[in-house]
């Protein structure tokens, strides 16, 4: 494994250079190796999956595979959800894809990849969509993201779609331990097993565990410190906020839903897709009951895209659990 | 005849003799539309609300005949927008003029003081424009003519002014609609939402129908909680009417006439409720009507402003989940919002630069850099302060005490 010897945090110091060091993914990087020997048959791509499974590594091995050390050059990263607004698409895109046509060696085209686009507005999407007609010529997309179905149709038709499943579990504790060796950690294979249960499939979570686990107690991570790392940066907020809810503290439960979102800044999408989560680990409730709550978070999820104003459709949301958790405790 | 209709609308007069008042300034309408060579195409209507002007176009169309095809400060009125409905209507006249039936479409354009300077860009002169072309009568109604933009709108109007209708007629209009609606009402009552309204018919009516229709009798005591009427009802005059309003009916009339912003309402009601029902049914109830409201909200935009009744329709409906459980209380105010996010806005900052910095580094977005990182980031730095995380990163040394003692979220 090629390491970059600059880097600090783990998840970047060993993400791999070369396609043929990811992990896992098998399928995927034998067909974008049939690209890379003949770049000019790449078609845009769309990676779709689950976080932490790979996805950007692949995007920018492809970058350093058809450039080289000039990777940097040739390859415009953006963030959508950090940069999202049709004029970010518009400006930066189209400048990118106008000025870096000198092609490099037997690439044709400059690359542009573009995280978490399913994150982009409608409006925007609609504008790279024209934009990726138009710069066919001088420029290759590869769009990542964890829904495709939040990708407009015209834009996945346009794309060669690769999807990201879930990390195989023994795949994740095999590069844990790796990254383990390396770093002259002792870590116990249960510590290992305890940390990827907790990333549930996500192994860029599992890797800043692991570094957060080491420096616990100077390279030494048994399974106590590993239960310990994750109870510490397992988010607490979101659960005690549904306690109170549940528990009849209504009040108290919105005044939570408005420390996430100032002190924290968290967006109301974020806040109820945090909630999902949570619910599920809630070990006071029946199946039954969680099936009920994860419904009506469903329901004002959608609203939340429909409305204007996300407190509202939190506070409502909040209030609907404080109605369910009446009728459990009036019937338990 | 829906029980559930504003008696305003049902008792809507038809004909131009039943429109209370303003006798002069009817004649003078009247004249206008009846002539065959007028002097100025367009006429505008003005004066305060509710004394009758939207009401004797309407009336007068449907005694002469015409078609209205109306404009109202609901609709957007940019100059396309109203090129766009307006041209078509005035540039031909109506094929079935000839019939007996109709005379014809007559351009209706109420509020017209009401046109943004923004968002209706260009909307006067486009309005200027239609009179000067127009092949069928226009008209206009508005609240204060004296505004400087109206001004070339005056200058190719013949100016109607409409004043206060006087507190006899409207007694005796209350006699009337009270009679019809089997109501036992006390004369000193009448007169005093007579007096209380300030010659606004609209309004008189309005407040008849919230203290009576319910109990079919009123009685002097029961008009003591109308309050002088004040054209702007403040928010918190707004928010104790709308929290103990008896009625459905009660809340969508206070909210028809309260001039507070729908989303500062929102806001403040979002906040309230739960001082409101303290039952969690009731609140749970509440709280989905107010968010189907805001999703109407969200559904307008800045256009679809036709979908605004629909807005307060649901508020109303949240106002009335149980009326019989109200009681008293001290509203929250300002937003809890607005505060949370003005004292947390450092804070916001320093976390949303410092996922920024992570970003850049890790090849990730801010979002997924406070959850996936910071926590651990944040780990490393408790027991290490001297991590070569710092620098690699490049946090300052206030990022990195912010990190070290921020709270877990």
């Amino acid at each position: 494994m090629a390491t970059d010897e600059d880097a600090v945090m783990w998840v970047e110091k060993y993400r791999p250079k070369k396609l043929d060091e990811v992990v896992d993914l098998k399928d995927i990087v034998e067909s974008l190796k049939s690209f890379m020997r003949n770049p000019k048959t790449m078609p845009h791509l769309l990676l779709a999956g689950i976080p932490g499974t790979g996805k950007t590594t692949v995007a920018l091995c492809i970058a350093r595979e058809l450039f080289g050390q000039n990777w940097k050059t040739f390859t415009l990263e953006l963030n959508a959800s950090d940069e999202r607004g049709i004029d970010t698409v518009r400006d930066r895109v189209k400048d990118f894809s106008r000025y870096s046509r000198a092609a490099f060696g037997n690439v044709p085209f400059a690359l542009i990849i573009l995280d978490e686009s399913d994150q982009m507005t409608g409006p925007a999407q609609t504008a790279l969509r024209r934009i990726m007609e138009t710069s066919s010529r001088t420029s290759r997309f590869i769009l990542i993201c964890n829904q495709s179905g939040k990708i407009i149709e015209p834009i996945q038709s346009r794309c060669a779609i690769f999807r990201f499943s879930k990390l195989d579990r023994n795949a994740m504790i095999e590069q844990l331990c790796c990254i383990a060796k390396k770093e002259n950690v002792s870590l116990a294979l249960e510590a290992a097993e305890r940390i990827v249960d907790y990333a549930e499939g996500d192994l860029r979570h599992a890797i800043n565990a692991l570094q957060a686990a080491s420096a616990y107690k100077d390279g030494f991570v048994d399974e106590k410190i590993a239960s310990q790392v994750i109870g510490e940066a397992t988010p607490a907020q979101v659960q005690i906020m549904i306690r109170k809810a549940l528990y009849g503290d209504f009040v108290e439960a919105r005044k939570l839903m408005y420390d996430l979102i100032g002190s924290y800044g968290f967006s109301g999408s974020e806040i109820v897709r945090q909630m999902q989560r949570e619910l599920f680990k809630m070990s006071t409730l029946t199946p039954e009951e969680k099936a009920e709550l994860s419904n009506i978070i469903g329901e004002y999820d959608y609203r939340l895209t429909q409305g204007a104003n996300s407190d509202i459709q939190l506070s409502a949301l909040l209030a609907q659990f404080a109605k369910v958790g009446k009728a459990k405790g009036e019937s338990s | 005849m829906k029980e559930d209709l504003l008696w305003v609308e049902k008792y809507r007069p038809k004909k131009i003799s039943d429109v209370i008042g303003n006798e002069e300034a009817k004649a003078a309408f009247v004249e206008w539309l009846k002539s065959k060579r007028r002097s100025k195409k367009a006429v505008l209507l003005y004066g305060p609300p509710g004394v009758g002007k939207t009401t004797i176009v309407n009336a007068a169309a449907n005694e002469f005949g015409f078609k209205v095809i109306e404009m109202n400060a609901s609709d957007t009125r940019s100059e396309k927008a109203i090129q766009a409905v307006a041209g078509p209507a005035t540039a031909f006249v109506a094929l079935d003029t000839f019939s007996s039936e109709s005379k014809g479409n007559i351009l209706f354009m109420d509020e017209v003081d009401g046109i943004a300077g923004n968002e209706d860009r260009g909307g006067v002169s486009a309005i200027v424009k239609i009179v000067e072309e127009s092949r069928v009568p226009v008209i206009m109604a508005a609240n204060d003519p004296d505004l400087e933009k109206l001004r070339p709108l005056k200058k190719v109007s013949t100016l109607v002014r409409f004043q206060q209708v006087r507190i006899p007629l409207i007694i005796a209009m209350l006699r009337k609609i009270s009679h019809r609606e089997h109501i036992e009402a006390e004369f000193e009552a009448l007169e005093r939402i007579a007096q209380n309204s300030g010659g606004d018919v609209r309004s008189a009516i309005n407040d008849l129908q919230s203290l009576a229709e319910a109990s079919k009798t009123l009685t002097l005591q029961d008009t003591v909680t109308l309050s002088a009427r004040n054209r702007d009802i403040s928010m918190d005059e707004t928010l104790r009417r709308y929290f103990s309003a008896k009625s459905l009916l009660e809340a969508s009339i206070l909210l028809s006439r309260s001039s507070v912003d729908y989303d500062d309402l929102l806001m403040a009601v979002g906040d309230n409720l739960p001082r409101r029902y303290s039952d969690p049914e009731e609140l749970a109830e509440a709280y989905d009507f107010v968010s189907r409201a805001d999703m109407f909200r969200g559904r307008i935009g800045t256009e679809n402003w036709h979908l605004l009744k629909y807005f307060y329709n649901s508020m109303s409906e949240a106002a009335a989940v149980s009326p019989e459980s109200y009681k008293p209380f001290s509203f929250i105010s300002p937003p809890i919002r607005i505060i949370t996010l003005f004292w947390t806005k450092s804070k916001r900052t320093m976390l949303d630069c410092i996922c920024g910095k992570i970003g850049q580094r890790c090849h990730v977005s801010r979002a997924s850099a406070k959850q996936d990182f910071v926590p651990y980031v944040k780990i490393m730095l408790t027991k290490k302060i001297t991590e070569p995380v710092v620098s690699w990163l490049g946090l300052e040394p206030d990022e990195v005490e912010f990190l070290t003692k921020m709270n877990k979220f």
